[in-house]
């Protein structure tokens, strides 16, 4: 029996695909996009990681210390200490700044006079130079400024900045008024998604506004939230620009979050490897919060 | 769909563009003749001036020598060592730049020595305090262009106001005086604590008063001992006594927003006496020895040009140096800059000055301390433990005990 052969072999999926013409064009389109990411992206993540793990000079001399970096890192004092500072920022700042962008997102989502220019203000500190804010909120901050002068009567006057208990509080502030418009914009956005006629149902069933907001807005936010959480808590643990223009980490380290340990050991003290170490230590806490969060918030969808 | 063939060769087109543009690197045209570059900063405020003086000296050495050819960069103060230190991993650094004796032992590894660079008859004319603080190892790391002097500076105005007509020799004297001064509302002294401030302004000078130093003899920590505890201790002392301006203790705000600034504060040993004349007026800029616990003893910074490794040029890049640092070219840098000379034989450059001609007498005497590469960050670790220690966080002893423990793996390295 002789088997009748076409003389071309079948194509698998990806071939498949390729075959397309508008595939092959539309991956031409993707390749530079591609190649940055691998070549600014992929590449120093993967050189960090691996810097980690030597002791890396400017002149070019590099030693192999293994896991040295790391076992640092466990017993270095200021590294816990940075590491709480982080964890006590993200955990107020995140969700403070998705409750406020829902707040904003709610009030303005409607269309109705002066509700663009609303949301333009609002969306504003996202596209402001933080370092620029910054030198405003210092003076805010002040013991002579306006921060202060409001927070008198509640016994929390004098400067804000200056104090150990009240700094951190300070740069989540400063630090939710420059998010939250971004979340706003992507809730606004998710909003409109919302089928209109169901509110309009719950309105005439009697539900009030909390319980449509509950019941009918809520859980068509999910995955948004989900995303705004991934995406807040990554910005929140690699919080720096702030802290670098306002507090420079004090005072006395009550400000000093990871990535000013990561920037001062690399750039202030030129001690690449035990930064790339900081660095490493930081990835792989947000990727456990990350993972976290999905199994929350994304499990819920 | 369809996609055109245009856009097709488009997208190519931008593929190809974009990967030409990763893989580009900046290519040197070979001149035939030695070419320096140098990386300066603003140490003369006035950008105008600071670029008249290059520009004048630059033409006027290369006049001399034809086949070397010299130019500039001032870059901002801020965040220099980023720049500095990006530049020389990428082998793109400049043969000659502008460095403290901080930097000469952080960037050690990546300078040339001038020890054959720089003539003999040079060598021999720096003030030995000067060619000290930029000798690491028996090495001579740089040119230096420039000296400072940090002696006790104290507003007669205030001294006047308090009642006080006695001014402060000793640490006695400080502490003495110290409740007089917060009984009419002034503070003793000025002492800055945020992490911008260095310690070689701050605590460094109290330590080396205390008959203390920063590192043992053998390279350990040094500040963990009972002349540190001591330096804190009177510290501490008067933060507690408010005899320092409490607002200069945790924030770092301008010169001209500062209690200094503002009259409130009777004496510095941290701001420069052109700092704050504009302030306090002339007349009553009062300039004293440095105070005395054990000894008395002042910091004095040293500016200077060194030839980096990478240079392709180190004999031009050095011939350079030593031409901008002769005793006449930078006298009018010096002058404008309000700082002094590090040669042993310049006649005294403000002796018409009666604030800077006082400051110039204490030049020979003041130190930059020891030189280490974990100079920096071992004030990293330090820095924010006496801020505690001043904010009554932390007593004086645990203070300096937890920075020594943070500091042991620094100097382990």
């Amino acid at each position: 029996m002789t088997t009748a052969t076409t003389g071309k072999r079948p194509l698998g999926a990806v071939g498949r695909v390729l075959a397309r013409r508008e595939a092959r064009v539309a991956l031409l389109f993707v390749l530079p996009a591609f190649l940055l990411f691998l070549a600014f992206r992929f590449g120093p993540s993967i050189a960090g990681v691996a810097l980690s793990l030597f002791d890396y000079d400017i002149t070019g001399e590099i030693a192999w210390r293994g896991l040295d970096h790391f076992q640092r890192l466990v017993a270095d004092p200021l590294f816990w200490r940075a590491m709480g500072t982080t964890v006590v920022y993200t955990v107020f700042a995140v969700p403070i700044s998705l409750v406020l962008s829902t707040v904003m997102a709610l009030g303005v989502r409607r269309a109705f006079r002066g509700s663009r220019f609303f949301r333009s203000i609002f969306f504003l500190p996202v596209i402001t130079s933080l370092v620029l804010a910054g030198s405003i909120f210092v003076w805010i901050f002040s013991a002579n400024g306006p921060w202060s002068a409001l927070m008198s009567p509640l016994g929390l006057g004098g400067s804000w900045l200056g104090s150990t208990v009240l700094v951190i509080p300070a740069i989540i502030v400063v630090g939710v008024w420059s998010r939250f418009g971004y979340g706003m914009m992507i809730l606004i956005a998710a909003m409109q998604d919302v089928p209109r006629e169901l509110e309009e149902a719950a309105l005439m069933d009697g539900a009030n506004a909390w319980q449509r907001f509950r019941s009918i807005i809520l859980p068509h936010l999910r995955p948004t939230f989900f995303f705004l959480a991934v995406i807040e808590t990554t910005a929140a643990f690699q919080v720096f620009d702030v802290i670098y223009v306002m507090t420079q980490g004090g005072p006395a380290n009550a400000s000093y979050s990871l990535v000013y340990l990561l920037y001062d050991q690399g750039f202030k003290y030129f001690d690449y490897g035990y930064a790339a170490a900081v660095g490493v230590a930081l990835f792989a806490m947000t990727l456990v919060v990350a993972l976290v969060q999905r199994l929350v918030i994304g499990k819920q969808r | 769909m369809r996609v055109s063939k245009f856009t097709g060769v488009a997208a190519g087109i931008a593929a190809a563009a974009l990967l030409a543009g990763c893989s580009a690197g900046g290519g040197q045209a070979s001149s035939g003749e030695k070419h320096v570059t140098l990386w300066m900063y603003p140490v003369v405020a006035d950008e105008a001036t600071n670029k008249s003086f290059w520009d004048d000296t630059i033409a006027a050495f290369e006049k001399e020598h034809k086949d070397i050819t010299v130019d500039y960069e001032i870059f901002p103060w801020a965040n220099r060592d980023e720049a500095l230190q990006t530049a020389i991993a990428a082998g793109k650094g400049p043969d000659l730049v502008y460095l403290v004796p901080d930097q000469l032992a952080a960037y050690k590894k990546s300078i040339a020595p001038m020890n054959d660079l720089l003539s003999a008859e040079r060598q021999k004319d720096l003030l030995p305090n000067v060619k000290d603080s930029v000798t690491i190892d028996g090495d001579l790391m740089a040119a230096p262009v420039l000296t400072s002097a940090q002696p006790l500076v104290c507003n007669a105005a205030v001294f006047q106001q308090a009642g006080v007509a006695e001014y402060p020799k000793t640490w006695d004297d400080v502490k003495r005086l110290a409740p007089t001064f917060a009984a009419k509302g002034f503070s003793m002294l000025n002492y800055p604590a945020s992490a911008e401030n260095t310690l070689n302004m701050t605590f460094y000078p109290v330590l080396w008063q205390a008959g203390g130093e920063v590192y043992d003899k053998d390279g350990g920590v040094g500040f963990d001992s009972e002349a540190g505890e001591k330096a804190l201790t009177f510290l501490t002392d008067l933060a507690t006594a408010k005899a320092l301006d409490p607002e200069a203790l945790t924030t770092n705000v301008p010169l001209e927003q500062t209690a200094i600034a503002q009259g409130k504060v009777a004496c510095t040993f941290n701001n420069a006496v052109t700092e704050v004349a504009p302030f306090w007026g002339k007349e009553n800029v009062k300039v004293l020895p440095p105070l005395k616990g054990e000894k008395s003893v002042a910091y004095g910074t040293v500016g200077s040009l060194a030839v980096l490794k990478g240079s392709k040029a180190p004999e031009a890049a050095a011939a350079f140096a030593e031409y901008a640092t002769g005793a006449d070219v930078v006298k009018p840098f010096l002058t404008a800059a309000g700082y002094f000379s590090a040669l042993s034989t310049t006649e005294p450059l403000y002796a018409d000055d009666p604030l800077l001609g006082e400051v110039e007498k204490y030049v020979p005497d003041t130190t930059v301390g020891q030189l280490a590469t974990s100079s920096r960050a071992l004030m990293g670790v330090l820095s924010p433990e006496i801020q505690a220690a001043l904010l009554g966080q932390k007593s004086p002893a645990d203070a300096l005990k937890d920075a020594a423990a943070a500091a042991a793996p620094i100097l382990k390295k």
